[in-house]
Parts: structure tokens; C-alpha cells; sequence
């Protein structure tokens, strides 16, 4: 059989294996196709400063993209499109271009780019699993190269400010989602019954805003109103990665979460409120106490001056 | 493809008067309009569409491949043009720079590989080689080749936008002149790509002088060749 293969990307959270749409997209193909690759998750790499993830590595032969893992893994005999016709292999080349040029922006627009989304939630959540220096210098270098990428390819003339380029981007991305809905339908996977790489790509690219819980959300809202891709993603998780969807409803759930991330961040706003009357009081009585030290030589003087005065009254 | 009246204009500064800075753009009446999605959308406005017949699906579908073509062929052809050295030194800095005298013809064309090559890096084509873009476009030909088919058509027997764009692209491959054939030889291994930008070259073209006089010297050697 094959070499054992090693699979290295972020790690997950919110009940995502992963939050890299590229490492979910490579992790759902081997579950797909059955694949033995063991996962591990990265954190004090100096690869991830390249940000060369998801690296799959087999013996001695080190791969670094989505399609080039994938088309290894097809190479070793785990091929998840086995069954697909010519025509269905090309619509699969079709939408994972829609996928990029659409879909891709909006979803690193919500991730890095959106100040509220990128303070409350990704930054500390990348810092939190990086140590020192990383965990200050990974997150801001992300968000640039994301911010220049949207530039770069969606923001020319006619629209020059960044607000503008947002509106546009999101209205593509709510029509690719749209799209996508419509060419699902009820059936359970994009090509019949079996999951295939769109499958895997598509989950990649969705899971993330199905089930990360921003303050800022118009984009999870819409998918959540296409209620055949909520279940596409779901099935995935519960059938491919065990990990059980919870027993409270998706919006039961995301509210709860929301409702502790305000309540975290009041409890962090008062308690850096105590600190900082707790160092005002402290500097007061550090004050009081120098002004008093101060005072001591000139209140002493001031005494025997008086004493002085009186002798010379009493004479 | 939609039978509407047009009269083709070249100009050097085209790209300075489109409002969004790319060509091609339409200048009807009052209104201005530039690149190939705005351009569609204006023309199904004034109720002219190619598309309508198709079913939602089937929409989907035709914007998931023009997606694929502006990924994967454009790309390819900026690539070729303005980050392949020899390319770029022999054939796209003296064309590009051609309507302006020196020194800013190297200057404006300088400029526009700066612009592209950001591009390219932004997007993570920067570290391709020639030889994985050929490849790329190999595969965006045989996913259009298999979509294609025997039809005449991507869509059953009528032309769709998908149609034109793809025409676009593939006739502009085969029939630009480069350093070596490799870009167009990948289309030709491809029948019926070749045979799709024939039918509606004579089909759509034959009726215009200029364009007829170029077919001519191109059929008097190979079709679709020079």
C-alpha cells in the first residue's frame, strides 16, 4: 500500500476540523476518497510564515497546494472521481473557478479584512494558537495579503473605494451561493450520491461561514436562508468527520456563542476598567505620599521659624 | 451572435476613454459602457439576451464556465504576455508602446508589467513556470473540448454568451503570432475547439470587408493560422 502520508494545516474550531477553506477542501477529499493520512495540526511552524498550508507529506515527497495534494492523492489510487463522466470532470473544473474568482473574496473579506469580525474573533483566535512573535506578526501579515489580493483583482475603476469594492463583492458572493443552491438541488452530493472534489471544495469554502461565529454576519445569514447547502455541509461533518452537529439548533447554537462572546468582552471592558482605577488610586496615594516626603523639611522649617517668633514676642 | 448594428473602431487611448480602464466598451447614444458582463447586462436591459432560453441549472452552469475561462485563459494570456521574458522584450513592450513616441512608449509599457506582475503575485501565479501555465490551459481546453462535445453549440443549437467568450479567447490564441506555436498548439490538439471557431468566424464574420479579407489570407495558407 502507500507510504503513510502526513497532512499538516490550522487547526479548527466551532466544530470545524479546520479553518482554512484549502486544509478542510484537502482533509474532506481524503475522507472522501479514503485516503490514510493522519492530520496534524500546525502551530509554531515557520511554514505557516510562508503560508505554504495545507502540506501533505509522503516519504520524502513534500506537496504544498490543494490541487497539486489532490492530484496526488488520484496518482496513489485515492481518487474520489472515479465514477464522474468527461462532461461532469469539466463542470468541476467550471465551478471550482466560480468558486475562487466569487465566492473567495467575500469569505476573506469576512474573515480578515472586516474590522469588527478581525478584532473580535480571528486575530485573537490565530494569536491564541501561535506563540510569541508569531501570534503578533501571522495575523497582520494575513489580513495585508488579503487586503492587496481584493485590491488587486476586483478593485479598479469604476470603484475606487474600498466600501465600494465590499458592496460589490458580496453581492458576487450571495450569487454564487445562489448558483450553487440552484445546481444542488435535493440531491445529496453535486454529482449523485457520492462526494466528489467539488463536493470537497465546495464544503471547504462554505464550512467556514456556516459555522464561525462573527459579530458581523450578512454572509452566514444568507447561506443560512438555502437550507439544502446547511444540510450538505452538516452531512459532511456528521457522516465524514464524526463530529456530532449539536443537539441545539445552528442559530440556537451561534446565539449562544455570540451571547458569551459579549458577555467576555463586557467582563474584559470592566475588568479593564478595576485595573485602571486600581492603578489611578494607586498613582493618588504614591503622590500623597512623595508630596508628603516633600513637605517634610519645609513644614519643619516653617516650625522653627514660628518657635523663633515666639521667643523673640516673649523677650 | 444578437444581430445588432455595430461599427468597430480602433484607438490607441481606447483604454483611457473606458470608463473602467479595460476594453472593449460600447458607446451608445448618451452611454458608455465597458467589459463583456456590463456590456451583456445593458444589452438583455434593452431586450436583447442569448441566454433566456436556458434553465436555471443551465445558467449556473454557463457563468461557471465563463469563470473558468476569465481564471484560467486570461490569466494565461497576461502571464504570456507580460511575465514571460522573451515574450515580453519582443513582441509586448514594441506593441504596446507602438502609438507613442520614445520614451514613453517603454515607459507606459513598463508600467502596465509592473501592474500586471503585482497582479500575478497577488493571485500566486508569480511562481509558475511556463511549462505549468501551458499545462493549465491544457486542462481549461479539455474541460471546454468535453463540455463542447458534437455540438455545435455549448447550449444545444443556439449561441450563448459563453459562445462568444470562448470564441474570443480561442481565436485570439490562434491567431496571434508569439515567439513559439506552444499556446496555440495546446487548442489545436483540440478539433473541436478549432472546428467551433471556424463555424462561427464564417458564420458571424464573413459579412464584414475587413475581417473577410483576413480570412482570406489567413485560408489561403491554413485557417486559423498565420
Amino acid at each position: 500500500m502507500a507510504a503513510p502520508m502526513e497532512l499538516s494545516c490550522w487547526d479548527g474550531g466551532w466544530g470545524l476540523p479546520s479553518l482554512h477553506p484549502e486544509s478542510l477542501t484537502v482533509m474532506a477529499y481524503a475522507k472522501f476518497s479514503g485516503a490514510p493520512v493522519t492530520v496534524n495540526s500546525v502551530n509554531n511552524s515557520w511554514r505557516t510564515l510562508k503560508g505554504d498550508l495545507p502540506v501533505l507529506v509522503s516519504e520524502d515527497v513534500v506537496i504544498s497546494q490543494p490541487a497539486k495534494i489532490l492530484n496526488f492523492l488520484r496518482k496513489q489510487k485515492y481518487n474520489a472521481d472515479y465514477d464522474l463522466s468527461a462532461k461532469q470532470g469539466a463542470d468541476t473544473l467550471a465551478y471550482i473557478a466560480l468558486l475562487e474568482e466569487k465566492l473567495l473574496p467575500a469569505l476573506l473579506h469576512t474573515f480578515w479584512i472586516e474590522a469588527e469580525n478581525y478584532c473580535s474573533v480571528t486575530k485573537p483566535w490565530f494569536a491564541s494558537r501561535f506563540a510569541f512573535p508569531l501570534s503578533l506578526y501571522l495575523p497582520g501579515k494575513m489580513s495585508r495579503e488579503a487586503l492587496n489580493r481584493i485590491l488587486l483583482t476586483k478593485g479598479g475603476p469604476p470603484l475606487y473605494s474600498l466600501t465600494e469594492v465590499e458592496a460589490q463583492i458580496y453581492r458576487d458572493a450571495k450569487e454564487c451561493l445562489n448558483l450553487l443552491s440552484k445546481r444542488l438541488g435535493t440531491s445529496q452530493f453535486f454529482f449523485g450520491d457520492m462526494p466528489t472534489t467539488l463536493d470537497a471544495f465546495v464544503f471547504g469554502f462554505l464550512a467556514p461561514i456556516y459555522k464561525v461565529c462573527f459579530p458581523r454576519v450578512h454572509l452566514q445569514e444568507h447561506l443560512k436562508q438555502l437550507p439544502n447547502l446547511c444540510r450538505f455541509c452538516d452531512d459532511i461533518l456528521t457522516r465524514y468527520f464524526r463530529l456530532t452537529v449539536s443537539s441545539h439548533s445552528p442559530a440556537g447554537q451561534d446565539t449562544a456563542d455570540a451571547n458569551l462572546q459579549k458577555l467576555t468582552q463586557l467582563v474584559n471592558k470592566e475588568s479593564n476598567l478595576i485595573e485602571k482605577i486600581q492603578l489611578s488610586l494607586f498613582l493618588c496615594r504614591w503622590m500623597t505620599a512623595f508630596v508628603r516626603v516633600l513637605s517634610i523639611p519645609l513644614v519643619s522649617s516653617q516650625r522653627s521659624n514660628l518657635l523663633q517668633e515666639e521667643k523673640k514676642a516673649v523677650q | 451572435m444578437c444581430n445588432l448594428p455595430v461599427r468597430v473602431i480602433c484607438r490607441a487611448n481606447a483604454e483611457y476613454m473606458s470608463p473602467s480602464g479595460k476594453v472593449p466598451f460600447i458607446h451608445v447614444g448618451n452611454q458608455v459602457v465597458s467589459e463583456l458582463g456590463p456590456i451583456v447586462q445593458f444589452v438583455k436591459a434593452k431586450g436583447h439576451s442569448l441566454s433566456d432560453g436556458l434553465d436555471e441549472v443551465q445558467k449556473a452552469e454557463m457563468k461557471a464556465y465563463m469563470e473558468l475561462v476569465n481564471n484560467m485563459l486570461l490569466t494565461a494570456e497576461l502571464y504570456l504576455q507580460w511575465c514571460d521574458d522573451v515574450t515580453v522584450e519582443e513582441i509586448t513592450h514594441p506593441r504596446y508602446g507602438s502609438p507613442y513616441p520614445w520614451p514613453l512608449n517603454r515607459i507606459l509599457s513598463y508600467q502596465k508589467q509592473w501592474e500586471v506582475r503585482r497582479k500575478m503575485k497577488a493571485i500566486g501565479w508569480a511562481g509558475k513556470t511556463l511549462e505549468q501555465v501551458l499545462e493549465d490551459v491544457d486542462q481549461c481546453c479539455h474541460a471546454l473540448s468535453q463540455r463542447l462535445g458534437t455540438q455545435p453549440y455549448f447550449f444545444n443549437k443556439h449561441p450563448t454568451e459563453l459562445d462568444a467568450l470562448v470564441f474570443g479567447h480561442l481565436f485570439t490564441i490562434l491567431t496571434t503570432q508569439l515567439i513559439t506555436d506552444e499556446l496555440s498548439e495546446k487548442v489545436k490538439n483540440y478539433s473541436n475547439l478549432t472546428a467551433f471557431c471556424r463555424r462561427i468566424e464564417q458564420q458571424y464574420f464573413e459579412g464584414h470587408d475587413k475581417d473577410s479579407s483576413a480570412i482570406a489570407a489567413r485560408s489561403s495558407k491554413r485557417p486559423l493560422l498565420r
